[in-house]
């Protein structure tokens, strides 16, 4: 069965560019540009994996993330952080991984592969 | 003294009359009065020697005028005229010094007793007044012969005392030896026939020897006897002598001496020999030129020191300021310091010489201060106590440095510092989107998805043309260009740059309107500059209008008139618009409000770029409704 991976960052480029890295490596995907969107497309579809960007207008990457861990069916799904801040490693703890942007395209594979298969 | 004249008081005329007449007939010149009053008026203009009182009288009785005319003149004989019954009040008055009392009626034989009693009295008075007087003369004039004598004989004493202390001092001038080989002065004694009979040491290593020379020899402009030196001075007068000379060296050369003689007596007190003591004052010349000079230098360096410094007392009142400080505050000295540095009326929250005048600790501190021209000036002030020859604090001195300079360099290293640290988020994001790029067109071509090679290629360019904007952005920033102006067309100028925007607004979707007339005239402007400030208001306008979308219906306009000799430039968008926070940020270096995409220094060096044109740029903006920038750009740059 397919692996479901849902993309959270406001850089219309870097959604693009991990939606079709990602799709080119067997997973399907769903994006989302902004924390407050994420939660409510998290919800719908159910993601096996989340990337998360930390800063984004309107609700960023952590205060999305406490969400989805307050919530009983997301709060198992691995996250990998995905950000240019400094220090990424600090802003959610509980991440399977963080990447800083720019980041190795295998990398993050073998990251996702470890994770969800 | 002649005992004539009487005074008659009573108040009954008919004594009077008869009384009167029969002290008349006994050679007295009488005057008369009615009561004790009238008698004093009489008493103070006649003189009386003699006055007979009545007691009992109106207006003021015997007894009062008898202790009035007794303060007044002690020697004036008053017999009292007491009729019956008055013995006690006739006894009182003897208290008084009364002479002797009659009574009444008045037996001519009694008066003339009486009389004759207050005479005796009167004249042996004047006797032994006369005698006192004539013994206080004799001991005062016996007194003065004593004290005289005693004064005569210390003198003597000190006079002795002085021959035999001077007399040692010359045996040892003569001999050599003791004190006077020790002073730093030059001493020699001369005799009466002017000639040096002694010198010290010092004086020969001088001046050489001049034992038997004449005293005049050792002055440089003395050569004869009848120029008179000190010493012959001394001789004439009898008197010490102090004198501004010069002595001639043993090498030739004129040494300023202080001249002192004192003259030596011998056992009869006359003047046989003369010390004399003279001071090198070449010395002290020299040592007082030193000083000047050093004064001299130390003002200098007060004044001429490139800081602020004042001296000021324990009230924090300025008692001497530098130069500097009174070129940049004024006239400050006497003035409090708070008031003529920080212009308050009370001292400063935690003052520091203050603390330093309490502990005698210097110390430092950083404040702002306002010269007279109004100049703020960041100064890093120190202070210093200065002790008196105890080492007690007296004063305290402060010390300020303009360091108004190095804070602009830092506050510029720091906004750079800051400029690299929110620029770096941008940059990673960007390079992020170039990998993404890239990975899009390398996979497109491998599969052979145009779609995903024209999106790939698409993203590439607009990455590439951010990072060569933000590239310029910085190396603009990081070096403030100088303008480089020329004349231009304004209307063919504004044109192009209009242009540039308009294919902006293309690629957006933004509809673009273009009003510049013909006959705008000259501007004279760095075209590069002002273009790229003009091209950054528009781009920031397609920007505003993006969240409308491709058909939402954006609108950029970019229109210039004349006003006067300004041009005016208006660009307007009916973008999103800002709140009056942003509206009142766009012009800070680092502020955007495009988040990741934006570097926060176009339009702080579009607003700098226009500033350095003399221009000024007027924001109206609200949320959702657009903006509106007015840029007003005068014919020729400011600066």
């Amino acid at each position: 069965m397919t692996k479901k991976i849902l993309i959270v960052d406001d850089d219309v480029e870097i959604r693009s560019y991990l939606s079709e890295l990602l799709g080119d490596n067997g997973y399907e995907t769903v994006t989302a540009s902004d924390g407050s969107e994420a939660v409510d497309i998290a919800k719908a579809e159910k993601p096996d994996l989340i990337t998360l960007d930390l800063e984004m207008p309107n609700e960023w990457g952590p205060r999305f993330y406490r969400k989805i861990s307050q919530d009983e069916a997301l709060k198992r799904t691995p996250v990998v952080v995905i950000s240019g801040l400094n220090a990424i490693k600090y802003a959610i703890p509980k991440a399977v991984a963080s990447l800083t942007k720019p980041f190795e395209p295998e990398q993050l594979l073998k990251i996702v592969k470890e994770n969800i298969g | 003294m002649d005992f004539r004249k009487l005074l008659l008081v009573d108040d009954e005329e008919g004594v009077r009359r008869f009384l009167g007449l029969s002290l008349m007939d006994l050679g007295y010149e009488v005057k008369t009065a009615s009561n004790g009053r009238e008698a004093l008026a009489v008493f103070e203009e006649f003189q009386p020697n003699i006055v007979f009182t009545d007691i009992k009288m109106p207006v003021m009785d015997g007894i009062e005028l008898l202790r009035i005319i007794k303060e007044k003149s002690p020697d004036t004989e008053v017999v009292m005229i007491t009729g019956h019954g008055d013995l006690d009040l006739a006894i009182e008055s003897l208290k008084f010094d009364a002479s002797d009392f009659i009574t009444k009626p008045i037996n001519n034989d009694v008066l003339e007793v009486s009389l004759e009693r207050a005479r005796e009295r009167f004249t042996m008075k004047c006797a032994l007044r006369e005698h006192t007087e004539n013994l206080e003369r004799l001991v005062e004039e016996k007194t003065s012969r004593i004290v005289e004598l005693e004064r005569q004989n210390a003198a003597c004493q000190v006079v002795n005392g002085l021959s035999s202390a001077l007399e040692s001092a010359s045996r040892e001038v003569e001999t050599g030896s003791g004190l006077f080989n020790e002073l730093p002065c030059l001493v020699s004694i001369h005799n009466r026939y002017l000639e040096i009979v002694a010198h010290n040491t010092l004086f020969e290593e001088r001046l050489g020897n001049h034992v038997g020379d004449n005293s005049f020899d050792i002055y440089s402009d003395r050569t004869s006897p009848g120029n008179a030196c000190p010493v012959q001075r001394t001789f004439q007068t009898g008197k010490g002598q102090r004198s501004r000379e010069t002595f001639l060296g043993k090498d030739g050369e004129e040494i300023p001496v202080t001249v002192y003689t004192a003259p030596i007596p011998n056992k009869d007190g006359e003047i046989e020999l003369v010390l004399d003591i003279s001071v090198d004052m070449s010395e002290v010349t020299r040592l007082k030129d030193e000083l000047f000079a050093t004064r001299y230098k130390y003002q200098r360096l007060f004044d001429e020191a490139p800081c602020y410094i004042t001296v000021q007392d324990a009230d924090l009142a300025i008692v001497e300021a530098n130069r500097l400080f009174k070129r940049d505050f004024g006239e400050v000295e006497g003035h409090f310091c708070f008031e003529a540095y920080k212009h308050r009326s009370e001292p400063c929250e935690g003052c520091l010489v203050d603390k330093t005048l309490l502990d005698g600790e210097a110390r430092q501190r950083e404040t702002v201060v306002t010269t007279l021209s109004g100049e703020r000036k960041h100064m890093l002030v120190q202070s210093a106590p200065l002790h008196d020859a105890s080492g007690r604090v007296i004063q305290a001195m402060e010390l300020s440095t303009d360091i108004t300079e190095i804070r602009r360099l830092q506050d510029h290293l720091t906004s750079l510092g800051i400029m690299l640290g929110s620029m770096s988020h941008g940059v990673k994001g960007m390079l992020t989107s170039l990998d993404g790029g890239i990975y899009r067109l390398e996979s497109g071509l491998k599969k052979g998805d145009a779609e995903r090679v024209d999106a790939a290629t698409k993203t590439l360019k607009a990455m590439i043309g951010r990072v060569k904007k933000m590239v310029l952005d910085i190396l603009y920033y990081a070096k403030s260009r100088e303008l480089e102006t020329e004349a231009v067309d304004a209307a063919a100028f504004l044109r192009e740059t209009a242009a540039v925007g308009a294919a902006k607004a293309a690629s957006a979707g933004v509809e673009f309107v273009e009003d510049v007339p013909e006959g705008l005239g000259e501007i004279k402007a760095d075209t590069a500059a002002l273009s790229a400030a003009l091209v950054n208001f528009l781009e920031n306008g397609v920007d505003a209008c993006e969240g409308r979308g491709a058909d939402g219906g954006g609108r950029l306009s970019l229109s210039a008139r004349r006003e006067g000799d300004n041009l005016v430039v208006t660009i307007a968008d009916n973008g999103m618009g800002m709140d009056r926070e942003t509206r009142e940020k766009i012009f800070t270096l680092f502020f955007s409000s495009k988040g990741k995409r934006g570097t926060g220094i176009g339009l702080f060096i579009s607003n700098q770029t226009i500033e350095q044109h003399g221009g000024a740029i007027a924001v109206d903006s609200a949320p959702h409704k657009g903006t509106t920038f007015t840029i007003t750009l005068p014919r020729g740059p400011a600066r």
